[in-house]
């Protein structure tokens, strides 16, 4: 029987060709917005490796003053805020603090010379507390504590992917990395650290200490502070007006990762939810043109249903004809649609994982058979209905 | 000849009501999309107050040092842009203003929040502000740190109530500095990136620091040319400008080139939204995508009304018989049917320019971007005459040249494979 409706159809090829093109690029357009779609999920879904409700950031704009006295009077900032009964820890960041909206993008590798370099890998500098306001979980080693303080080689804590990438097969603790032309020594791992947010990718990151006794502004100077779950507006005020008492003349900006992270995801979907929108748009459109060249087919051949029926077929058997043929319409129409989107994972476009693509085919390919099944289960009871007397009569 | 034709095609809408309603769902929904699309890209890059002279205006917001294994991209300084921008000679006018900030006042016991930009009052020349009374301040008081400033319609009303008679009002921020109100301007678009702000102020009263010599800051330039000829020789006086800075070695070790570039508003939105800091503005890129897009896009909705003209044509195959039986050429029909499908496409489209504005109506009152007022205006207009005369002429020819090889003697025999 199938192979009865794939020759029925091959033969009428020239007549189903616009139909086939039609479900091919509503294929092709389902398979591009389905693979977005998948890929931002699968990044929301993996975890981001540490802790952000409750996190606030404090940005410090010091203006004109003078370099030397802006990290002395930042130290007298953080002991303030420290002070505070609502607040919980306290730590200064390089500015790319998650969901900030900025990023660092290096090369990583082993040694300075640099073998096994890993491109891209998100780098923070950051100081001990850190750990305690991010709740950041160790896999192996340590955090940064008061033993580097002797340190000669600044240490790191690097996510485990990059630890693999760089010393495939061995543990990565104890080892030199160069990053930018220095030299980092390796203390801990740490699972991730996808400080771009929920949506983005994650990357590999790097963690560098920032010591107490660094006095370079530009390295951090942004403050990252975790506050009792009972903080709130007034708490902000406060903060805002102690901030300024002892900075005087600087500019203060208080957020709370939480709006950023709002807003962020905000930016990101806003277009995503547009592209979604006139995705929709097509696929109705198809299906209704789809409807109503089922529906005219089945006009014009009610002598040959006709036929069928006095031969004794019975509806059921006519209505699943008809359903049939519209899938292996479609079957053809998505054999060319997969032929094109198998080129994405063969040649690795953008980069994006096979399996991103492989789910975006299946959901897409489900999409347009379920659409063409029910364009074509009106046409094909209204087949299904037609009386062989009548219609054969009408010849 | 056209008024039966136009007749005929009146008739045939009316029968199969069915097909109709497709075929108009498709063109009107597909024309509002992309008429709601360009009204986005108009409203952004198109010339719109302030950006009124857009073709003389240059925009320069990205530095970036750069050497082909690391950069830094951040916005210029103020001292950066002072030094080698603002000395130059064939622009007419040079402005130097920071990018968005914000500024916190309280109105009674609530707190503002407002967007809030530093310029120097070139910037008042450059561009062209709608003021709805007072003025911008001077190139005097901008010397002097005056402590004035010029605010929009909605800041006016939020802080005094009223938008008229608020000249000479203090204006207290958070960090007890007293402003005066110069000048209110009629609202300024958030998407218009360079040049919207609810409060504007002095950049001699910021803290920004002028003496700093570090290249990276948080300002911004803008240029007018004299003529919209003069576009590409500013571009070529900027590029040696930049070239004769020295490389802030001191800083940056690793740094083999400063990378700055002045473009048109387009090249300046489409650099930073594609990332693109190089010496290429991707300009050409962004146009091919989006001519690419736009045709894809149109695609399927045209094939859809292929499909459906065929069917139509078959519905009518009889009539088209006795049409050949009687002698008429196979141009006539082509004609005939050109004529009904661009009628209809025509109907399509007025339904779809009065979606666009449905749908650009509520995206203003969404307020997803602030201060934003989408409309349909005349360059939005021809662009949808054009889409839809495409649109009905791609989605015509072929089944019109279908119609005119119908074999009459099988199509009046009723036969589905006449065609």
């Amino acid at each position: 029987m199938i192979r009865h409706l794939f020759t029925l159809i091959w033969n009428r090829r020239r007549a189903n060709i616009l139909l086939i093109t039609e479900i091919f690029l509503a294929f092709v357009v389902l398979f591009v917005v389905g693979s977005l779609l998948v890929y931002h999920a699968h990044n929301y879904r993996t975890p981001l490796g540490f802790g952000y409700t409750q996190v606030w950031r404090i940005n410090l704009d010091p203006g004109a003053l003078p370099e030397a006295s802006r990290v002395p009077t930042l130290r007298q900032v953080m002991a303030r805020l420290r002070a505070m009964p609502e607040v919980v820890a306290v730590g200064r960041a390089s500015g790319n603090t998650p969901f900030s909206g900025s990023t660092n993008g290096s090369d990583v590798g082993v040694g300075k010379e640099g073998n096994n370099i890993m491109g891209s890998v998100s780098g923070h500098l950051v100081e001990e507390d850190l750990r305690e306001v991010l709740e950041l979980p160790l896999v192996a080693g340590r955090w940064f504590d008061k033993r580097d303080d002797a340190a000669t080689v600044r240490p790191a804590v690097i996510s485990r992917d990059l630890g693999e990438a760089l010393f495939p097969g061995q543990s990565a603790l104890g080892k030199i990395v160069g990053r930018n032309g220095e030299e980092l020594r390796v203390v801990g791992l740490i699972e991730r650290f996808r400080a771009d947010g929920d949506l983005e990718e994650a990357r590999p990151a790097i963690l560098m200490r920032v010591s107490p006794q660094d006095t370079v502004w530009g390295e951090a100077p942004v403050i990252l502070l975790r506050v009792r779950p009972r903080a709130d507006a007034a708490l902000e005020r406060q903060m805002n007006r102690e901030i300024l008492n002892i900075a005087k003349g600087w500019s203060v900006g208080i957020t709370t990762l939480s709006e950023q992270r709002a807003a962020q995801l905000k930016r990101t979907l806003t277009p995503i939810v547009a592209l979604v929108i006139v995705c929709l748009f097509l696929v109705v459109n198809v299906a209704l043109g789809l409807f109503g060249v089922l529906w005219q087919t089945i006009q014009q051949r009610r002598a040959e249903i006709g036929v069928r029926r006095a031969m004794g077929a019975t509806a059921g058997a006519i209505s699943w004809q008809i359903v049939g043929e519209i899938l292996v319409v479609a079957t053809f129409g998505l054999a060319l649609g997969l032929l094109v989107a198998a080129q994405f994972p063969l040649l690795g476009v953008f980069n994006v994982q096979a399996g991103v693509y492989g789910t975006a085919m299946l959901l897409a390919v489900g999409m347009i058979y379920l659409l063409t099944a029910l364009c074509a289960l009106y046409p094909s009871r209204l087949a299904a209905g037609i009386h062989p007397a009548v219609a054969l009569r009408e010849e | 000849m056209l008024l039966s034709y136009l007749k005929i095609a009146w008739k045939v809408l009316l029968r199969r009501k069915f097909f109709t309603f497709i075929s108009l769902f498709g063109i009107s929904f597909t024309l509002m999309i992309l008429l709601v699309v360009y009204a986005m890209y108009d409203h952004t890059v198109g010339p719109h107050t302030p950006e009124k002279r857009v073709d003389r205006l240059l925009f320069t917001s990205t530095i970036s040092i750069w050497s082909p294994n690391t950069s830094n991209i951040s916005s210029p300084s103020y001292s950066f842009l002072e030094r080698y921008i603002r000395p130059l000679r064939t622009p007419e006018k040079v402005s130097i203003s920071t990018g968005r900030g914000s500024v916190v006042t309280y109105v009674g016991n609530t707190k503002l929040k407002l967007d809030q930009k530093y310029t120097d009052a070139e910037f008042w020349q450059v561009l062209d502000f709608e003021f709805i009374e007072g003025r911008p301040y001077s190139l005097a008081e901008v010397a002097a740190a005056a402590r004035v400033l010029v605010i929009n319609e909605s800041t006016a009303r939020n802080c005094f109530g009223t938008a008229r008679g608020v000249l000479g009002r203090a204006f207290v921020t958070d960090d007890n500095m007293h402003y005066r109100v110069v000048g209110v301007v009629r609202d300024v678009p958030a998407a218009r990136t360079y040049t919207y702000a609810e409060v504007w102020m002095p950049i001699t009263t910021s803290t920004e620091d002028i003496h700093n010599a570090e290249y990276m800051g948080s300002c911004m330039a803008i240029m007018l040319a004299r003529r919209p000829e003069d576009v590409p020789a500013i571009q070529r006086e900027f590029a040696q400008a930049v070239a004769r800075a020295p490389l802030p070695t001191n800083v940056y070790k690793w740094v083999k080139e400063v990378r700055l570039y002045a473009g048109t508003l387009l090249a300046t939105v489409v650099r930073e939204e594609l990332d693109e800091y190089g010496p290429n503005d991707g300009v050409a890129r962004f146009q091919q995508l989006g001519a690419g897009l736009a045709l894809l896009f149109m695609l399927l909705p045209a094939l859809n009304l292929v499909n459906i003209n065929i069917s139509r044509i078959l519905d009518r195959s009889s009539e088209i018989g006795v049409r050949k039986a009687f002698g008429a050429t196979g141009g006539a029909l082509i004609g005939q049917f050109l004529v009904e499908n661009v009628f209809l496409t025509l109907l399509g489209g007025l339904l779809g320019l009065a979606l666009a504005a449905g749908a650009l109506h509520l995206l203003n009152f969404s307020g997803l971007i602030a201060y934003t007022q989408f409309g349909i205006n005349g360059r939005v207009f021809g662009v949808a005459l054009t889409a839809i005369l495409f649109f009905g002429l791609l989605s015509g020819v072929y089944p019109a040249y279908k119609m005119s090889r119908l074999n009459p003697v099988k199509a009046l025999k009723g036969d589905q494979n006449a065609l």
